[in-house]
């Protein structure tokens, strides 16, 4: 057994902790944080795209990718890097974030609905581990997205600087905005306390390197479990805290935002997982990488808006379960749009992935 | 003597860590310790009586030598 990274286990659980407090203040049901949840209600919000229900502007993710910042200047840790196949990431990003509107949620999110006993979440943590095991057969056999390049300060500020633009102008002018009235979207938590907690959790995760994937990817590839520690945390946190308030509702129909189409969960997860190994770390992690200064991880989070506005505007995200006037169970899950989105994700993480494997040269030169 | 490689790629830890290996070295691929970069990036981790800089692969980024107590000590870099 490896030693415990307690960095790890502290943000794990002060994200879990903070998830429950902004779930009880107001936030939709198991989704305290939702990274793909939350830049889909931003896309919404600056009008992107126009489903009603999924708009707002999310103070959560302005205040991960600030606290991250803010931490990586106090440490000395924030450098300006890009130029590892931006375009690639942009397109990985949109399909990363397809993948995870068609489960309803991000990796984080899947922890958390585990957590409140949703145990759709339990087939889409199987898809994600399957995703990320392909993700590693190609790492081993040397995929990559070439080195990136260190850039000049402003380049690594772009993403800090328009979550501080989009902060101020929503405070100053919040009618520019689309902001749900009924929804998700219209289901929040005190501004401020959302921020506020989200500015500690991009912190404490910059300086843990929490990742949803890594912990995985790193338990497959090294046999290291040092990231799973932070994603366990989590998880115990959110059951212990669900369990306390009488929210914990076991099985996998009726579970809140959240869909018990077994199959299309495990293949959006596995779209997930698949395309955070090849950039390097879930979604999450790209926001805190975007925080410290990382151009490509910035290129992902534009991608990933630019994948929930699809998402949205060609009718792809999933849709929960729900109760007909009759009181039967209706089973959601996604169009056939959706279904073809998600395996022509599949397909074009398979093409990125055998098109970026080591040029025949340089792997002779390797053995 | 211990020594840790950082790289730009996972390709070029895995180039790297090939590279060692016939030359008959000791050396593994690890997460990159947390003292040493906020990244998630890979690293060799080798045991060689010298640095083996001509092992490296061109995107190596730094190469540590790690003492004793676990310090690290900054041999090589190429940002």
């Amino acid at each position: 057994m490896k030693k415990v990274n307690w960095m790890v286990v502290i943000a794990g659980a002060f994200v879990g902790v903070a998830a429950l407090v902004l779930t009880l203040l107001g936030n939709p049901a198991n989704m305290g944080f939702c990274i793909a949840c939350f830049l889909r209600d931003i896309a919404g919000g600056i009008g992107l795209h126009s489903a009603e229900k999924v708009q707002y502007i999310r103070p959560e993710i302005i205040g991960l990718v600030l606290g991250a910042c803010i931490m990586a200047l106090a440490k000395g840790e924030f450098r300006a890097k890009a130029g590892s196949s931006p375009a690639t990431r942009f397109v990985l990003g949109a399909f990363v974030m397809i993948g995870a509107l068609a489960f309803l949620g991000c990796p984080l999110r899947m922890v958390l609905r585990l957590g409140g006993g949703d145990l759709n979440a339990l087939i889409g943590m199987l898809g994600f581990a399957l995703g990320i095991f392909v993700g590693v057969q190609f790492l081993k056999r040397g995929f990559s997205l070439r080195r990136n390049y260190t850039m000049g300060r402003p380049e690594g500020g772009i993403l800090p600087a328009l979550m501080v633009g989009l902060l101020i102008l929503f405070l100053a002018v919040p009618t520019l905005f689309h902001l749900s009235e009924t929804g998700p979207g219209s289901q929040h938590a005190s501004f401020w306390i959302a921020l506020g907690l989200a500015l500690v959790a991009g912190a404490l995760a910059q300086r843990a390197r929490l990742c949803m994937a890594g912990g995985i990817r790193d338990s497959i590839m090294f046999q290291d479990f040092k990231l799973l520690y932070g994603f366990i945390a989590i998880f115990l946190v959110a059951l212990i805290g669900n369990l306390a308030f009488g929210t914990f509702k076991l099985g996998f129909e009726l579970q809140p935002i959240a869909h018990s189409s077994h199959l299309w969960n495990a293949l959006g997860m596995v779209l997930v997982g698949w395309g955070s190994v090849l950039l390097g770390g879930c979604p999450l992690r790209q926001l805190i990488l975007a925080g410290e200064g990382n151009g490509d991880s910035a290129i992902t989070v534009f991608g990933m808006i630019a994948g929930a506005a699809f998402a949205h505007n060609f009718g792809l995200a999933g849709n929960a379960d729900s109760l007909n006037e009759a009181g039967e169970l209706v089973v959601g899950g996604i169009s056939s749009a959706g279904k073809v989105a998600v395996l022509l994700g599949i397909a074009v993480l398979l093409v990125i992935s055998i098109l970026n494997m080591p040029q025949k040269e340089k792997a002779v030169q390797k053995n | 003597m211990k020594y840790i490689a950082t790289f730009h790629t996972h390709l070029a830890a895995l180039v790297t860590s090939r590279a060692l290996a016939t030359r008959q070295v000791k050396a593994w691929m690890a997460p990159v310790p947390r003292a040493l970069s906020s990244s998630c990036g890979t690293c060799v981790c080798y045991e060689a009586d010298l640095p083996m800089l001509e092992a490296m692969d061109g995107d190596v980024e730094r190469v540590y030598r790690v003492a004793e107590a676990g310090q690290f000590e900054l041999l090589f870099e190429n940002e």
